[in-house]
């Protein structure tokens, strides 16, 4: 019930930023909440699966050039192009998956980088068809279906994004919360044991790679018509670090952390980027800090201080602190 | 044209593409065989090798003495913060969580570089006694990287025979095979991790002074050449010193040759080589699969 209430807020607040935002405002707000998007989808690896991918940013820039390439050659209807592109990227994340599924730690890390960086590199060896260093300009926004013209606007496009945020925010919940989702815990905590017991866990890995894949180039795939263009900037491996970043310090595996990390993060950058050039100083060192001091993040951080409050005296020790670690 | 020169000194080119590679990638897979972290920060540092270099140079008018003041800044540094931050990590056994430190310090360092240096690109002028080109079979071929040649093989061996040869190096082995029963044995575990963390972080240093006169001291050099330093530590199997000889051999030629012949593809061709070995092999040439 709390959930309920919880979301039903979270949907009229979001439909009301419009209405109360200078114009230029939802231009950062819609470039936030795609971020959101994309550190969610990165958390079904690194929260649920404890699978740490240092090259998600493969997902965004799938996502972002096949949708910038449909909607450029094909003139199809804008939300069309984009479940196509979703569609196109995830098929296009079966191998990787496959191969990097091979592996786990820091080997899966480093595949996932190594796919990002091959994809970089085939921005350029293809430069008639993604434009190269250029990238591709001038994408456009069709209007429909049934000639809809809501998304051609930047209001209707921040609804669109709305949706798309919590559509999926919704399939990770209950993804995760599903006996899938279960089997994905028992890999984290000990994959040798959930083999052990008879699960396939590279079916179920590979699995989750695809998805997170999937979700991730949902971002892209909104980022690029928004945006008009697509560039190999949007393939770039420190994007990847980015977003991790955006997953730990909001809290990883609680999927509503890394979408406030990602807010948060855009937010900041957008409002300190101009008042001061030590952005990244300071970024680097809050990352530091979260990942050495509260490695649940700001939402592990909220909800554990909930729960606590929440807990009638004397009804015993909180189960987070049996360990004795925070007496 | 004459070939047979220009295949030669091709092949000159790569060893000596090798060897400032060899400094970064040892480093990488040193560190990583005894403490398992995946040191982001090794382009980074290499970076601040650059630099370091570049004042020494500047000030003293030495590129020896900067082959010795950089990596002795470096190393400091990269004790320092293993002293300050991953070992306060050993305990959680979490790999990730070396990964996105080391993240975070490259992304400190790189900011805290522009700030001492500023933005623009610092050139650091050839040693005078390596200037000029010598002519091999009618094609010229500079001196210095005859010089990187020499010092990266020199480096290599001395390397080798320092872990092979020494109680230092024996210990670092006998670290990277059962650290606990080191540890039971009475040794201090955390000076050797401490000691190897700086040693890594002064190898990548050396390289980056190494590389100054060819590509300048500029922002972002860190960046470009972690992805590489990856790419050979995978490929070599990480962890393993002669592994990453061979692959910054493998990959210094991918990149001399791959850049001449299949321009379009040079970037491909080293990922799609790491892939295929990683397919067939996924520990890596030399490595063991975790």
């Amino acid at each position: 019930m709390r959930f309920a209430y919880g979301l039903a807020i979270a949907v009229v607040g979001a439909c009301l930023v419009p209405l109360v935002s200078p114009n230029y405002m939802l231009t950062i707000i819609i470039e936030a909440l795609i971020w959101g998007i994309f550190a969610m989808s990165l958390d079904l690896l690194v929260g649920y699966t404890r699978l740490y991918s240092f090259g998600h940013v493969a997902a965004y820039g799938l996502g972002a050039y096949s949708s910038a390439l449909l909607l450029l050659h094909f003139h199809m209807p804008l939300p069309f192009a984009i479940i196509l592109a979703v569609v196109i990227s995830s098929l296009i994340a079966t191998p990787i998956a496959w191969v990097c599924t091979r592996t786990h730690g820091v080997s899966f890390a480093m595949l996932t980088l190594a796919f990002a960086q091959l994809g970089y590199a085939m921005l350029y060896r293809f430069k008639e068809f993604t434009g190269g260093s250029n990238g591709l300009a001038g994408i456009p926004r069709p209007a429909g279906p049934f000639g809809i013209e809501l998304f051609q606007h930047k209001v209707g496009y921040f609804y669109l994004v709305v949706f798309c945020l919590f559509g999926s925010y919704l399939l990770c919940r209950s993804l995760v919360n599903s006996p899938f989702g279960s089997v994905l815990a028992g890999i984290r905590e000990n994959e040798a044991k959930t083999r052990a017991l008879g699960y396939n866990t590279r079916a179920y890995k590979r699995a989750i790679v695809i998805a997170s894949y999937g979700f991730g180039s949902l971002a892209g795939a909104l980022y690029a018509p928004f945006a008009g263009f697509a560039s190999p900037e949007l393939f770039f491996w420190l994007i990847s670090g980015k977003v991790l970043i955006m997953v730990i310090v909001g809290g990883a595996g609680t999927l509503i952390g890394p979408i406030i990390g990602g807010i948060f993060f855009i937010f900041l950058e957008n409002q300190l980027a101009e008042i001061t050039d030590l952005w990244p100083l300071i970024f680097g060192s809050v990352f530091i800090a979260f990942v050495m001091l509260a490695p649940q993040g700001i939402w592990g951080l909220v909800t554990s201080t909930l729960n606590r409050r929440r807990a009638p005296a004397g009804a015993g020790p909180d189960p987070e602190d049996v360990s004795g670690a925070s007496a | 044209m004459n070939f047979a020169g220009f295949l030669l000194t091709q092949c000159l080119n790569a060893l000596s593409q090798a060897s400032i590679l060899f400094f970064i990638a040892s480093g990488l897979t040193l560190i990583f065989g005894i403490m398992r972290i995946v040191n982001f920060a090794h382009g980074a540092l290499f970076m601040l090798g650059a630099y370091a270099g570049y004042t020494a140079v500047t000030v003293t008018g030495s590129f020896t003495l900067a082959l010795v003041f950089a990596p002795l800044v470096t190393g400091l540094v990269g004790m320092a913060f293993e002293r300050a931050f991953l070992s306060r990590l050993y305990v959680r056994g979490d790999g990730g969580a070396y990964l996105m430190v080391t993240f975070g310090l490259a992304v400190i360092m790189g900011e805290a570089i522009r700030l001492i240096w500023g933005p623009q690109p610092q050139g650091v002028p050839t040693p005078d006694m390596l200037r000029g080109v010598v002519f091999l079979l009618n094609q010229p071929f500079p001196y210095y990287r005859f010089f990187l040649i020499a010092i990266g093989a020199a480096a290599a061996i001395g390397l080798w025979q320092f872990l092979e040869r020494t109680r230092a190096g024996l210990l670092i082995r006998a670290v990277s095979q059962n650290a606990e029963m080191v540890h039971a044995l009475g040794t201090n575990v955390e000076y050797v991790r401490t000691g190897v963390f700086g040693l890594g972080c002064a190898m990548a240093a050396i390289g980056g002074v190494l590389a100054a006169p060819l590509v300048t001291a500029y922002l972002g050099m860190g960046s470009n050449v972690i992805i590489d330093a990856f790419v050979i530590v995978i490929i070599g199997g990480m962890g393993s010193f002669l592994g990453s000889i061979i692959g910054s051999l493998l990959v210094a030629f991918v990149q001399v040759f791959g850049a001449y012949y299949f321009p379009n593809l040079a970037l491909a061709i080293m990922y799609l080589l790491m892939l295929l070995i990683l397919v067939v092999r996924p520990g890596g040439l030399l490595g063991k699969e975790e």
